[in-house]
């Protein structure tokens, strides 16, 4: 099941897979908001190279300027505006998180059944293009270019509804 | 390689399922939701490399995913703070006025 | 040539107009109810006898209009009117008999609430008799044969305050139904074996008449015997005559057209309309004759005992509907038909005049009546010529229609002449008893202030007087007009001594015998009393014919009834309510789930979605 072949591939995944283990597991379990937020930031970095060893690198690039970036920066001026006491109350409600546990426990027994009893074809050889970016770029103004735009006027909306939202009352 | 990847991908799922159910903290669980989409985007990149037929299509994808995300969380945090102002909270406890 | 015998279609259409007229005036136009429901038969009325006149002339022949109606695949069902010279005049009597009736409703029912609802029920009565009259084929005669019975329903219990009104109309209704459970079946098994699906009178008679063997003597039989019991239903023949009697809580102008002249006699006409497949079954033809000469004697014996002027009339009815009925059985069309020609004049005089001395006493029990003769004396003269009709005394009308068909029983049948004559006897004694008892002798205890009835309501019966007088000469033994005018073919003279000798001395035999025990007192009037008061009490209570039925069928359907109640309310309506406190609970519990939290509605639908998987996973692993 696991005949593992011990490649540089498979060294950085672990790796990468630990960080990122690791920093979900904290942010589920740590007291603090902001230090959940950091942990968080650690498992998007993860995210990164593992994209990275997925030849994907331009997407890579947009995680960690977006999630790592942005996301979290946001989250911090979310938790700063609504002036936390920096933990979290816990308030006893045993029966919910342990059915939200066992779910997702069951959850993962699935898909990692499916997973491990799938056989997956051999793909054919990944052609990631000489300048990933380039090729990504292409792709994005000719066969994606009515998504793109679409996208765009999504960003801007979400922009104005933001601002909308967020303003005082009074104003 | 591609099982190791999927399967990464449904252990960052289910750990944000269980923290977007069980979290009572609003910021907590829009993180949750951002873990739920990376994991996504985790599975769209490795099907992209070690698919039937790999191509860049899913890396446009996880690329839009992203786009999609960040709009979210912006609007997430933005409702955050509409909330907060006027329930003076976030505990997504007290969020029940559509109860009845 | 025919104008008005093509515009016959307009002639129902007139009462149905007063009758939406009425319907949407309501109830204040207490005075425009009469003149419209009048107004409405006289057009009728007026159009009905110039069809007739215009069909007097020699070689009138049948017209027959008919639209698509239904379209069914392959199968068209088709609607229209058929106009022959026996549906003519049946149009003349009913609106003849309806307008009087209209008119004499004006005075009788004067003072009552609902006067304008009464004209509109008379009108839309008139309109369902007309329909079925016209009819050109069984399904729409059928329906126009439920609506008459609706509206008979309607009438009887026009005074629904009165618990007996409520209960005649129930019953009126109930096992006239049984009747027509029958006819329905005898259509359909119709529908079934006629060629093309036929149902209109045209086919049906060129079916049964050609002898084409197209339909089997034994389905032949069952078709007719079925229709026959839509007939016993509606005619009140034995055994279903039980509902006649009870009708007569309805106002008595009621049962003057819709129990004595023409929604009872549709049995009579809706055998002669489908007379060709009675003729092709010799079984169904004598069951008829059967059943209408039991009737007619049973009737009229019941008729003896009771002591309600509207029973009396209503017993005599049914014991003529048998008279009519045994008369189709022995093969007299036209026997059938002229009795019932004459008997609805004769019996709406007699019912009309009866009202009036209602009208004037108060009380419909003979005995607190009498010496009413002084007091009011259009209706005494006008009740005379009546029960001199129905007794059969020459040269009134009833006379001839009655000759006639105790000549058809003289000629095929012995025993049912003798029963006719039986009945005949019985008749004209028990109107001797009526007569004598209400007009003549000592002032009873009601009599006291009586006086004659208005015009508007004598008018009418002197109209009916003239007619029951006359009406018979269109049929003498001597004279075959009216047959051949309704067969269309010239009949034979018939004419029967013996028949003749018997008939009036019978008839003039019950009226002596009546006159000495009610009029000049030679005999007795307790003697029968004191001699079988056993038989007394079974003709009054009329053989006991409703406390059989209540016994045979109306118990154990009762019994039936409250076990099956028993069942309906512990078991399935244990069941129901199982179910509502089931769901009752289901709900409470699905509200707490309805908690408003997210993260909770989230969490059922994660778990929700893993047993889905689960569920289409497991499959593999089942066998």
């Amino acid at each position: 099941m696991f005949n593992i072949d011990f490649t540089g591939e498979f060294a950085a995944f672990f790796v990468f897979s630990a960080i990122m283990i690791c920093g979900a597991v904290l942010m589920i379990s740590l007291e603090k908001v902001v230090h959940m937020v950091v942990s968080m930031a650690a498992v998007f970095l993860g995210l990164a190279g593992m994209f990275v060893l997925l030849e994907a690198e331009f997407v890579a690039f947009v995680q960690v300027l977006i999630y790592a970036g942005a996301v979290s920066i946001l989250m911090i001026f979310g938790i700063m505006m609504t002036k936390h006491q920096g933990a979290e109350r816990e308030k006893a409600k045993p029966l919910h998180e342990a059915l939200a546990a066992i779910g997702a426990l069951c959850l993962f027994g699935v898909l990692f059944y499916a997973i491990r009893s799938t056989t997956f074809p051999e793909p054919a050889p990944f052609q990631a293009g000489e300048d990933n970016t380039m090729a990504i770029g292409e792709l994005l103004y000719t066969g994606y270019v009515v998504p793109f735009e679409l996208l765009s006027v999504l960003l801007t909306v979400a922009f104005i509804g933001a601002i909308v939202l967020a303003k005082k009352e009074a104003d | 390689m591609l099982p190791s990847y999927l399967t990464m991908a449904a252990i960052l799922f289910c750990i944000g399922l269980y923290g977007a159910l069980a979290k009572r903290n609003a910021v907590i669980v829009l993180l949750s939701l951002e873990l739920m989409l990376n994991a996504v985007n985790l599975n769209l990149i490795a099907f992209s490399k070690y698919g039937v037929v790999p191509s860049l299509t899913g890396q446009i994808f996880s690329l839009f995913t992203i786009t999609v995300a960040a709009a979210e969380a912006a609007i997430g945090v933005a409702i955050l703070i509409a909330l907060f102002r006027m329930r003076g909270t976030v505990n997504v406890d007290e969020f029940d006025k559509m109860r009845r | 040539m025919d104008m008005y015998t093509q515009a016959a279609w307009l002639v129902p259409l007139f009462p149905l107009a007063a009758f939406l007229l009425l319907t949407a005036l309501g109830r204040g136009f207490r005075k425009a109810g009469a003149l419209i429901g009048s107004a409405g038969a006289l057009a009728a009325f007026v159009l009905s006898l110039l069809i007739v006149v215009e069909r007097l002339g020699e070689g009138a022949v049948d017209y027959n209009n008919a639209i698509d109606w239904i379209a069914i695949g392959d199968y068209t069902l088709r609607i229209g009117f058929e106009v022959t010279n026996l549906t003519a005049m049946m149009l003349v009597v009913v609106t003849l008999v309806s307008f009087l009736v209209n008119l004499y409703s004006a005075g009788y029912m004067k003072n009552d609430e609902r006067i304008t609802v009464f004209y509109g029920y008379v009108s839309l009565f008139t309109f369902s008799m007309l329909g079925l009259v016209l009819s050109d084929n069984l399904l729409s005669l059928y329906i126009f044969w439920e609506l008459v019975g609706v509206c008979s329903f309607l009438l009887v219990g026009f005074w629904y305050t009165k618990p007996k009104a409520r209960a005649a109309a129930k019953k009126a209704f109930i096992v006239t139904r049984i009747g027509d459970a029958g006819l329905l079946l005898g259509i359909l098994l119709l529908f079934w074996y006629m060629p093309d699906h036929a149902l209109d009178f045209t086919t049906i008679q060129s079916v049964f008449d050609g002898q084409s063997g197209a339909i089997t003597t034994g389905i032949t039989t069952l078709i007719a015997l079925l229709i026959f019991l839509g007939a016993i239903g509606k005619s009140g023949q034995f055994p279903l005559h039980v509902w006649l009697p009870d009708a007569m809580e309805g106002p008595t102008p009621i049962s003057a057209l819709i129990h004595a002249a023409t929604m009872v006699a549709a049995g009579v006409f809706l055998i002669a309309r489908t007379y060709d497949i009675f003729q092709d079954s010799a079984a169904a033809m004598e069951t008829v004759a059967y059943v209408g000469g039991f009737t007619a004697i049973f009737a009229a014996t019941v008729a003896l005992a009771q002591n309600d002027i509207k029973r009396i009339l209503a017993y005599s009815t049914v014991s003529q509907l048998g008279y009519m009925m045994m008369a189709l059985g022995l093969g007299s069309l036209t026997g059938g038909v002229f009795h019932l020609f004459t008997h609805a004049f004769f019996k709406a005089l007699l019912f009309l005049g009866a009202g009036s001395v209602i009208h004037a006493v108060h009380t419909q029990n003979i005995h607190e009546m009498g010496g009413l003769a002084s007091k009011m004396r259009v209706t005494a003269w006008t009740f005379a010529v009546g029960a001199l009709a129905l007794s059969g005394i020459p040269p009134f009308s009833g006379f001839w229609s009655k000759d006639m068909i105790l000549t058809a029983a003289i000629e095929t049948n012995p025993l049912l002449f003798v029963v006719g004559l039986a009945a005949a006897f019985c008749t004209a004694l028990y109107m001797a008893r009526l007569f004598f008892l209400v007009f003549m002798g000592k002032p009873g205890s009601a009599s006291a202030d009586a006086h004659e009835a208005p015009a508007v309501m004598t008018a009418p019966l002197v109209v009916l007087a003239v007619l029951a007088a006359a009406a018979g000469f269109v049929e003498t033994p001597w004279n075959g007009w009216f047959g051949s005018w309704l067969s269309g073919e010239a009949e034979a003279a018939h004419g029967s001594g013996v028949a003749i000798v018997a008939s009036i001395a019978v008839g003039l035999l019950g009226l002596y015998v009546g006159w000495l025990i009610y009029g000049k007192g030679g005999v007795s009037r307790k003697a029968a009393a004191e001699r079988a008061p056993w038989l007394v009490k079974l003709l009054e209570n009329g053989y006991y014919a409703d406390e059989l039925y209540a016994a045979v069928i109306v118990k154990p359907i009762r019994t039936i009834g409250s076990v099956l109640m028993v069942v309906d309310e512990y078991i399935i309506g244990g069941l129901v309510r199982l179910a509502g406190i089931a769901t009752a609970y289901a709900g409470r519990t699905a509200a707490r789930l309805q908690n408003g939290q997210v993260q909770t509605y989230g969490l059922a639908a994660a778990i929700g979605f893993v047993v889905l998987v689960a569920a289409i996973v497991g499959r593999r692993f089942w066998p």
